[in-house]
C-alpha cells in the first residue's frame, strides 16, 4: 500500500539532545510572546519606556525559555497519513490501517454493538480516558477506555457503568481487526424496565469522569460515576443538547422551547436564563476559547450567548436551511457549521466570514485537537485535513458504517488519534492518524491521573474557577480598558444629584448690597428664591420633555395595537 | 610711638644745630617765603627780639632772612617803618655754648645706598595740609627742591626717620607745642594724634638694618614697591557673600554629579537587592552547635570530659567501666566534709544564739525587740495588702471580742472594787489605771475602715450608737438596750457626793448613800437584764443566721446552732424574763425546726425531683414517642395512601393525556393533509397543556420504542423522521435572509435608536402662503451621528452578522475604566498586559525573574544608606545580573559542596 503512518511515534528515538535545544526558532517564541510588544518610541515617559523595556526583555527571555522548554517537555510530534503516488488518503481504509499500527492502537479500533438501546451519544473527559455513552433508548454508560485496551477478557476490564445496577447478560457484537467476536458483557448495565424508557437524550461529563449530567426525557440529571442520581435539574426542562464549561463550572442546555439555561455546579445557582426566541435546537456547542455557546437554528442563524446578556453576542445568518451540524476549532477561531442545505461551511470568528464552503450534509461535527474535522451524515463518515497550514480543509479520511447505520454523534477522543463514534446500533471507534495531540500537560489532562491527583486537580480548578461575566468574545481584552460608553441617559440619582448641585450653586451666590430700601431682608429671600428657580428650571424642563416623549411613544404604541376598526375610537391627539 | 616722639624732640634739637650751622647755607629761598616770612621780618624789624629758639627756628626754616636779597627786597618797606634792634641775649649768641662745633657736617651715605622715594599718600596728604605753603612749593625750581631734599635725607639719616616724618613736622610744627602730660602710650602726642607720624614700612624696615636678612626684606620690598599694584577696595558683603555661594554651589554641583551614575543605576533597576552580601549566620541548632568552642575553664573542663574517649568507649559498651570512672578521689570526699560540718556548725550556732535571746527576760529588751517587729510589720502592711487585710482582720477580731467581753470596761472585779470604794480614794497610779484601761476600751471598741468592703455600710449601721436604725427590730433592741447598759453604767460611775451644802450634812449623807445603794442594785440589775437580753439578742441573731445557713442546706451547722441555741435557752431559762424568753426560744426553735423542716423538705425535693423528672420525662417521653410512633405508624399508611391515591390521579391524568394524545394522532393520521398553520394554532391555543402532553408523547413513543425494540430493531435501524421535523426541516429555510434583514435593522434601530423629528402642526410654525419646500430636506446632526455609528459598528459590512454593541454591565468590571497611572496611551498599556506571568504560563526558571519584587532583601537585615561605587554609565544592567548569577553560583557552588561531603561519606 504504501501508506506511511506516523501516528504518535516520537519525532527521533532517544532523548533530545542540547543543541537540538538551544536553537530555537522565532517562530516558536513568537508564540510564547503572546503578540508584539508595544512600540516604546512613542512613549514620552523615560521611566515608564525603561521599566517596559526591562519587561520586554524578561518577557522575550520567558517565551525562550518556554520554547525551549517545548522541546524538551513535548517530545513527540503527531504523524499522519502520507499518501504516495496517486494514493489517496482518503481510500485508506480502516483494515489498512489496522494493519499497519502497533498493537495497542490497533485495540483502538472497535464497534460495539447495543441495537437495543438507539441512537447513541457520546462524550469524552477532557483527559480522553472515560467516555460517557447515551443510547437513546434508555442506556447510560462510562467507559474507561484505558482499560478497554485489553479487551479479550472483556469481562473484566470493560466497564459500563449504568445508572442502576441490573446485570442483564446482552450480546455484544465486537469487531476489531476485522474479525468478529460476539462478547458477553455481564457488566453492561441499563436502567431498569420503570425508568428506562425514559428517552436520554444528551450525555455530558461535568469537571471530571464522576459527575455527568444526562438529558433525559423531561429534565435534567445529574449522577454520579456509580450511577447514582444525584440532582434533578427541573428548571431546564427537557434538556435536547447539554454543555459543559469547564473553566465556568457552567452547565449550559437548550430545552425543546429554545430555552437557554446556564447553571453554576459548584453553587447549583442558576445563573441565567434566556428565551433564544428562535424554536427549538439541538444543536449546540461551546466555543473551547471563549466559553462563548452557539446554538444553530432553524432559521439558518448561528447565534452566540454568554451567560450575562438576553441578548445574542453574535447572530449569524450561516445557511439558508436549518443549521445541522456546529463544531469549534480548539484555537477557537474557527467555527464550522453544517446545514439542511448541503452546505458545510467554515467560519473565520475573528473576522465573521466564511473561509471555505464545502458541498455535504452533516448531522454532526466534530473538530479534533489537532484540527481535523469530522463530519458524518447517515452512516458515512468524513474526516477532513487542513496540513498545508492555510486553512482549507480537504478531504483526509473516510469511513463508511454498516449500511443503515444511522450516525448520531461523532467525537475525537482528546490525546489520541481516535475518533468515536455513536450511532443507532451502538458505538464504533476508528483510528485518524495526526487526531489527537500527541503530547499531554498533566497540569491540564492527564489520562493517566490517579485518584489523588484528580482531586487535587479538582480543588484546583475550582480555585480557578472564572466568573461567568469573564466569558466573552475575546477574553484577552479583560483587563483593558474599557471602550468609551455610548452616551446613556442619566439615571435618576444622577439627575437629582445635578438639580441639587445647580440649586446649591445658585444658594451660595453673594448678593450685591443695595442701597437703603432696596437690601431688605424680603427681597433678598425673593432674589435668592427666583435664582433657585432659574438654575432648576432648565433641567426640570429635560426631565419634563423626555417623559412627554416617553408617553407619546407608549401612546403611538396604543394607537397601532388597536385593531383597525377600533383605531378611529382612538382618543385624537393633536398631532396631525 | 613714644620713640618717634623722642626722635622728632631731637630732630628738633637738632634742626637748631642744623639751623645754626647752615646759616651760611646757599639756599636763599625756602619753601614758604611769602607772607609769613615776610611777617616775620617785619616783626624782626619792628617787633621785639624774638625769643631764641623761635628765632632759630625762623632762622631754619628761612635761612635766607638775614640775607641781603631779602633785605633789599624789603628794603624800602622796612626802611620805611621803626628801626629797633634788640641785643641778642647773651646765652643765645653762642657765649655759652654746651656743644662743640662739629666740623663734618655732611653725612656720608653708603656705597649701596640708593635714593629712594618714598613716595605715597602721606606726601599727598602733606601737600594737601599744607594749603598756603605746598601750593606755591610745587612750582619752585628743581634746585631748590634738590636742596630741599637733600635736607630732608640728612635729617633722615641722623634720625632715622623717613623724610616725610620731617617735612611734615617742619611744617606743622611752626606753633610751639605744650604738653600738658607727660607723653605716654596713653597720652600720645599732638603729631601722632593728627595721624601724621604714620608708620610706613621703612620704618619698621630700619631698625632692622644690617641684621642677616635685612636685605632680603628690603629686596623683596623693593619688588613690591616696583609692581605697586593698587588694591581695589572689596566688594560690598552681599556681592562678596553672592560669589561665595556660586563657587560653594560649584563645587558641590561638582561633588554631588559623581554620584549621579549610581543614582540613576538604582533608579532604572527593576529590582533593588539589599543585605545580599551579609552573613546572616546559622540557619539550624544543629549548625550553631557543630560551631561550638568551649572558651571558659568550665566549659573546657566539660568538653574534654564528654570528648574522652574513655567515657565514650564506656558508654558504648556496658555501664561497669564508667563505675570504675566513677571513683571520688579522696580530696574530694574530705572535701566535701568538710565544707558539710561548717554549714552543720554555722547551724549550731545559729541555733544557740535563738536559745539565747529567748532567755533573755528583760522586758526593755523584749519590748524594743517587739517594737521593732511591729515596725517591720508596719511596713510590711504597707508593702503588702494581704497582711495588711490579715491585720485588719485581726483588729476587727479583737474588737468584736471586747464588744463582747466588755473586758476592759471596768467589768473586772479589781475594776469594780476600785470603782465601788471611790475614784477619789484612789491613788493617781489606779486612777491612770482605770482610765487607761477605758482608754484601751474605747481604742478596741472604735469603728475602724474594715477592709471587708461589702460589709462597711452594715457594720456602720450597726456601730451608731445614737442612730436607731430601724432596719431589722433585733438591730433596734440590741441598740436600745446597749444604751440603756451605759447609761447605767454612767449612773454606777456617778458616785460622787456632793461635798458643801445641805447634802453634805452627814445624814444627808448617808440617806444618799442608801439611795444609792439600792438605785445601785437596781442599776445593776438592770444592768445584768440588758446584758441577758443582748446575749440572747445576739443569740437569736446568730441563730437567724445558722436558720439562714440552714436554709441555704448546710446540714452539720445546722444542728450545731440547735445546740447552742439549747444551751443558750438553759441559761436563760433561771432569768426574769422566762417566759418571753421562753418564748422566743419556741419561736426560735420553731423557727430552726421549720428551717430544718424546710431545708429537709427541700432537700427531699431535690431527692425527688430527679426522680419526679426522670418520670416526668419517662412520662412525657413515652407519650412522645408514641405519638411518634402512632405519626409514623399512623400517618404512614395514609401516606401511601394519598401517594397512591395520587399516583391513582397522575395515572389517571396520564391515561387521560394519552388517550388525548392517541386521539390527537389519530386526528393528526386523519388530517395528515391538513394545514400545517392550523396545526400551529392548534398548538399556541393548547399552551401549556402541550408541554405535559408533548412529554408525555415522548414517553410514549419511548416507550412505545422500547416495547417494540425488538421488532424496530429486527425490521430496519432506521427511522423516518417525525413529520414535525419534516415541517420544520421543510419550511425553515423560507426567506431566511429577509427575515434576517429584517432583525438586524431592527436591532440597529434599537441600539442605535432613530432620533425623533419635532411634530409639525399644520398653520404653526409657518407665515400664511408660506409653503414648506419638498424635496430638500434639512441637515440634521442627530440623523448624521446615527449613521456615522451604523458605519463604525463590526458589522457594518457583513450582511449576514448581527454583533452585539450592548454593553454588559456586568463584564464591565473586568475592564479599567482608564489607562492607569504611568501608561498614557491605551496601546501601550495593553500591549504591556499581554503577557501572563503565573506560574501556570511561564517555565519555572523564568517566574522568579517576572514576578520579582522592587526591593529584595533579608528580613532582619539593617538597609544601609547608599555608599558611593564608581558605576560605569553605561553598562547599567550588568551588574544586577552579575549579582545574581553570584547567587545562583553560591548556591550550586554550595550543592557541589554537599555533594562532596555525600561522597566522602559514602567513601
Amino acid at each position: 500500500m504504501g501508506v506511511r503512518q506516523e501516528n504518535g511515534t516520537p519525532r527521533k528515538l532517544g532523548p533530545v539532545t542540547e543543541e537540538e535545544i538551544a536553537d530555537v526558532t522565532d517562530n516558536e517564541v513568537r508564540k510564547y510572546l503572546r503578540g508584539e510588544g508595544a512600540n516604546l518610541e512613542v512613549i514620552q515617559d523615560k521611566k515608564l519606556k525603561g521599566q517596559l523595556a526591562v519587561r520586554e526583555e524578561l518577557y522575550g527571555k520567558s517565551a525562550k525559555t518556554a520554547a525551549k522548554a517545548e522541546k524538551w517537555l513535548m517530545p513527540t510530534e503527531g504523524g499522519y497519513l502520507d499518501a504516495e503516488g496517486i494514493e489517496k488518503t482518503w481510500r485508506i481504509k480502516q483494515d489498512t490501517i489496522a494493519r499497519e499500527v502497533d498493537i495497542s492502537s490497533s485495540k483502538k479500533q472497535y464497534d460495539i454493538v447495543l441495537p437495543d438501546f438507539g441512537p447513541y451519544t457520546l462524550d469524552f473527559t477532557s483527559s480522553g480516558r472515560y467516555m460517557a455513552a447515551a443510547g437513546h433508548k434508555g442506556h447510560l454508560a462510562i467507559i474507561d477506555l484505558q482499560n478497554l485496551g485489553v479487551i479479550k477478557e472483556l469481562q473484566d476490564e470493560m466497564m459500563l457503568i449504568g445508572v442502576t445496577g441490573i446485570v442483564v447478560n446482552e450480546n455484544v457484537e465486537f469487531r476489531g481487526r476485522g474479525k468478529r467476536w460476539i462478547l458477553v458483557a455481564d457488566l453492561i448495565l441499563y436502567r431498569c424496565i420503570a425508568e428506562v424508557r425514559e428517552a436520554v437524550r444528551d450525555v455530558v461529563f461535568l469537571h471530571n469522569e464522576l459527575f455527568f449530567a444526562a438529558a433525559q426525557n423531561k429534565y435534567l440529571y445529574i449522577y454520579n460515576r456509580d450511577g447514582t442520581e444525584l440532582h434533578c435539574l427541573k428548571e431546564h426542562g427537557a434538556v435536547l443538547k447539554l454543555q459543559f464549561l469547564k473553566n465556568h463550572f457552567l452547565l449550559a442546555s437548550i430545552n425543546n422551547f429554545g430555552q437557554l439555561h446556564y447553571q453554576d455546579v459548584t453553587t447549583g445557582e442558576m445563573v441565567n436564563n434566556y428565551r433564544t426566541g428562535l424554536g427549538r435546537s439541538d444543536v449546540l456547542q461551546v466555543n473551547p476559547f471563549n466559553g462563548v455557546i452557539a446554538s444553530g437554528h432553524s432559521g439558518g442563524t448561528v447565534n452566540m450567548w454568554k451567560p450575562t446578556s438576553a441578548a445574542p453576542l453574535v447572530k449569524m445568518l450561516c445557511h439558508r436551511g436549518p443549521v445541522t451540524g456546529l463544531a469549534f476549532h480548539p484555537n477557537g477561531h474557527l467555527m464550522a457549521t453544517a446545514g439542511m442545505d448541503k452546505k458545510i461551511k467554515l467560519w473565520d470568528l475573528r473576522k465573521f466570514q466564511v473561509l471555505q464552503t464545502l458541498p455535504g450534509h452533516a448531522k454532526t461535527l466534530d473538530f479534533s485537537q489537532k484540527g481535523l474535522l469530522a463530519t458524518a451524515t447517515g452512516s458515512f463518515i468524513q474526516v477532513l485535513g487542513d496540513f498545508s497550514g492555510s486553512q482549507n480543509y480537504s478531504r483526509y479520511m473516510g469511513h463508511s458504517m454498516a449500511k443503515g447505520y444511522q450516525i448520531q454523534k461523532v467525537s475525537f477522543r482528546p490525546y489520541e488519534d481516535v475518533l468515536g463514534i455513536g450511532h443507532s446500533m451502538g458505538w464504533s471507534s476508528i483510528l485518524i492518524p495526526g487526531a489527537g495531540e500527541p503530547n499531554f500537560d498533566s497540569w491540564v489532562a492527564n489520562p493517566f491521573e490517579t485518584s489523588k491527583q484528580r482531586r487535587e486537580k479538582e480543588v484546583r480548578s475550582l480555585l480557578d474557577k472564572l466568573p461567568a461575566e469573564a466569558i466573552m468574545l475575546d477574553p484577552s481584552k479583560i483587563g483593558t480598558v474599557r471602550s468609551a460608553r455610548k452616551k446613556e441617559k442619566p439615571t435618576k440619582q444622577e439627575r437629582e444629584a445635578e438639580i441639587e448641585a445647580a440649586v446649591a450653586a445658585a444658594k451660595s451666590v453673594s448678593l450685591k448690597k443695595k442701597t437703603k430700601g432696596r437690601n431688605k431682608p424680603s427681597k433678598l429671600v425673593k432674589k435668592r428664591q427666583q435664582g433657585i428657580e432659574r438654575a432648576k428650571r432648565p433641567l426640570l424642563e429635560q426631565q419634563m420633555e423626555e417623559e412627554l416623549s416617553k408617553k407619546k411613544k407608549r401612546k403611538m404604541s396604543e394607537d397601532n395595537q388597536l385593531p383597525k376598526s377600533l383605531q378611529r375610537f382612538a382618543r385624537k391627539t393633536a398631532t396631525v | 610711638m613714644v620713640e618717634t616722639k623722642r626722635k622728632t624732640r631731637d630732630e628738633s634739637k637738632g634742626n637748631k644745630g642744623a639751623g645754626k650751622r647752615m646759616r651760611n647755607h646757599t639756599n636763599s629761598n625756602q619753601k614758604k617765603g611769602t607772607k609769613k616770612n615776610k611777617r616775620e621780618e617785619r616783626r624782626k624789624r619792628t617787633g621785639p627780639r624774638l625769643p631764641n629758639a623761635l628765632q632759630r627756628e625762623i632762622d631754619l626754616k628761612n635761612p635766607s632772612t638775614p640775607s641781603i636779597s631779602d633785605e633789599e627786597i624789603d628794603s624800602d618797606e622796612a626802611n620805611d617803618l621803626y628801626e629797633y634792634e634788640e641785643a641778642i641775649p647773651e646765652e643765645q649768641s653762642k657765649k655759652n655754648r654746651r656743644y662743640d662745633p662739629v666740623d663734618n657736617l655732611e653725612y656720608e651715605l653708603p656705597d649701596d645706598f640708593k635714593d629712594e622715594n618714598i613716595v605715597s599718600d602721606d606726601d599727598d596728604e602733606e601737600d594737601d595740609e599744607d594749603v598756603d605753603g605746598a601750593r606755591g612749593n610745587q612750582k619752585a625750581d628743581n634746585d631748590d627742591e634738590e636742596d630741599d631734599r637733600r635736607h630732608a635725607r640728612m635729617l633722615q639719616d641722623i634720625t632715622g626717620l623717613p623724610s616725610d616724618a620731617f617735612e611734615g613736622k617742619r611744617r606743622k610744627n611752626n606753633a610751639i607745642i605744650s604738653e600738658a602730660y607727660p607723653e605716654s602710650e596713653y597720652n600720645p602726642s599732638r603729631d601722632v594724634l593728627d595721624g601724621d607720624g604714620r608708620i610706613s614700612v621703612q620704618d619698621l624696615l630700619d631698625p632692622l638694618h644690617g641684621k642677616s636678612g635685612f636685605s632680603k626684606v628690603r629686596k623683596n620690598l623693593h619688588r613690591m614697591e616696583r609692581k605697586s599694584m593698587s588694591i581695589q577696595a572689596p566688594l560690598p558683603k552681599p556681592d562678596r557673600e553672592k560669589l561665595e555661594r556660586k563657587v560653594a554651589y560649584e563645587k558641590s554641583k561638582k561633588e554631588i554629579t559623581k554620584w549621579e551614575p549610581l543614582v540613576k543605576r538604582n533608579r532604572e533597576a527593576p529590582t533593588m537587592y539589599f543585605g545580599e552580601d551579609v552573613e546572616l549566620g546559622f540557619s539550624t541548632v544543629g549548625a550553631i552547635a557543630s560551631e561550638f568552642e568551649p572558651r571558659t575553664d568550665f566549659e573546657k573542663k566539660i568538653a574534654l570530659l564528654v570528648n574522652d574517649n574513655e567515657v565514650a568507649e564506656a558508654h558504648n559498651k556496658d555501664g561497669a567501666r564508667l563505675l570504675e570512672l566513677n571513683k571520688l578521689s579522696v580530696e574530694d570526699v574530705k572535701d566535701r566534709q568538710d565544707r558539710l560540718a561548717k554549714m552543720r556548725n554555722l547551724l549550731f550556732q545559729h541555733e544557740m544564739k535563738a536559745k539565747r535571746i529567748k532567755k533573755i527576760k528583760s522586758k526593755t529588751y523584749h519590748r524594743l525587740l517587739k517594737k521593732d517587729r511591729l515596725k517591720s510589720a508596719a511596713s510590711a502592711i504597707e508593702m503588702d495588702p494581704k497582711a495588711a487585710k490579715e491585720l485588719a482582720m485581726k483588729q476587727e477580731f479583737k474588737r468584736a471580742e471586747e464588744r463582747l467581753t466588755l473586758k476592759h470596761k471596768n467589768s473586772s472585779k479589781w475594776a469594780k472594787r476600785i470603782i465601788k470604794r471611790g475614784m477619789t480614794v484612789q491613788d493617781e497610779g489606779t486612777r491612770a489605771a482605770i482610765s487607761e484601761q477605758l482608754h484601751q476600751h474605747a481604742q478596741l471598741t472604735r469603728k475602724m475602715n474594715s477592709m471587708k468592703d461589702n460589709s462597711t455600710s452594715e457594720s456602720s449601721e450597726e456601730d451608731d450608737g445614737d442612730e436607731i436604725s430601724t432596719d431589722s427590730d433585733n438591730d433596734g433592741a440590741s441598740k436600745l438596750l446597749e444604751k440603756a447598759r451605759q447609761k447605767t453604767h454612767e449612773v454606777l460611775e456617778d458616785d460622787e457626793l456632793p461635798k458643801s451644802g445641805v447634802l453634805s450634812l452627814p445624814f444627808m449623807v448617808r440617806g444618799l448613800r442608801k439611795r444609792k445603794e439600792a438605785a445601785d442594785e437596781d442599776a445593776k440589775l438592770a444592768l445584768q437584764e440588758y446584758e441577758s437580753s443582748l446575749q440572747q439578742l445576739e443569740g437569736k441573731s446568730e441563730a437567724e443566721s445558722k436558720k439562714m445557713g440552714t436554709l441555704s442546706g448546710r446540714r452539720a451547722f445546722g444542728t450545731e446552732s440547735k445546740k447552742v441555741q439549747q444551751s443558750s435557752s438553759k441559761i436563760k431559762s433561771d432569768n426574769f424574763y422566762s417566759n418571753s424568753d421562753s418564748e422566743d426560744d419556741i419561736e426560735v426553735n420553731e423557727d430552726v425546726d421549720i428551717g430544718q423542716g424546710k431545708r429537709n423538705f427541700t432537700h427531699k425535693d431535690v431527692n425527688i425531683d430527679p426522680d419526679l423528672l426522670r418520670e416526668d420525662s419517662e412520662v412525657g417521653h413515652d407519650p412522645v414517642f408514641k405519638s411518634f410512633d402512632d405519626i409514623v405508624k399512623d400517618p404512614g399508611p395514609k401516606t401511601t395512601y394519598e401517594v397512591s391515591i395520587f399516583a391513582d390521579n397522575s395515572w389517571h391524568k396520564k391515561k387521560n393525556f394519552r388517550e388525548s394524545n392517541q386521539k390527537k394522532k389519530s386526528e393528526e393520521l386523519l388530517n395528515g393533509s391538513a394545514d400545517n398553520t392550523s396545526q400551529v394554532l392548534e398548538r399556541i391555543l393548547h399552551g401549556q397543556e402541550m408541554e405535559e402532553v408533548d412529554g408525555e408523547s415522548d414517553t410514549d413513543d419511548d416507550g412505545r420504542m422500547v416495547d417494540g425494540v425488538s421488532i424496530s430493531s429486527t425490521k430496519s435501524t432506521y427511522e423516518l423522521p417525525s413529520q414535525k421535523d419534516l415541517i420544520r426541516s421543510a419550511f425553515a429555510g423560507d426567506d431566511v435572509e429577509e427575515h434576517f434583514e429584517k432583525e438586524k435593522q431592527e436591532i440597529l434601530n434599537e441600539e442605535n435608536p432613530i432620533p425623533e423629528k419635532p411634530v409639525v402642526l399644520p398653520g404653526w410654525g409657518f407665515w400664511p402662503g408660506q409653503e414648506r419646500k419638498r424635496g430638500r430636506k434639512k441637515y440634521d446632526p442627530a440623523e448624521e451621528k446615527r449613521k456615522e455609528d451604523l458605519k463604525k459598528r463590526k458589522d457594518a459590512h457583513l450582511r449576514h452578522v448581527i454583533i452585539s454593541e450592548k454593553l454588559d454591565k456586568k463584564a464591565e468590571k473586568l475592564h479599567t475604566k482608564t489607562v492607569p497611572y504611568p501608561y498614557t496611551s491605551k496601546e501601550v498599556f495593553e500591549q504591556s498586559i499581554r503577557m501572563p506571568i503565573g506560574p501556570e504560563f511561564n517555565p519555572a526558571t523564568a517566574i522568579g525573574a517576572l514576578n520579582r519584587p522592587e526591593v529584595v532583601k533579608k528580613a532582619g537585615v539593617i538597609i544601609k544608606p547608599i555608599q558611593y561605587k564608581d558605576v560605569n554609565p553605561h553598562d547599567t544592567r550588568e551588574d544586577h545580573k552579575r549579582s545574581g548569577q553570584r547567587r545562583k553560583n553560591k548556591g550550586s557552588s554550595r550543592a557541589i559542596n554537599t555533594m562532596n561531603t555525600k561522597k566522602m561519606k559514602a567513601n
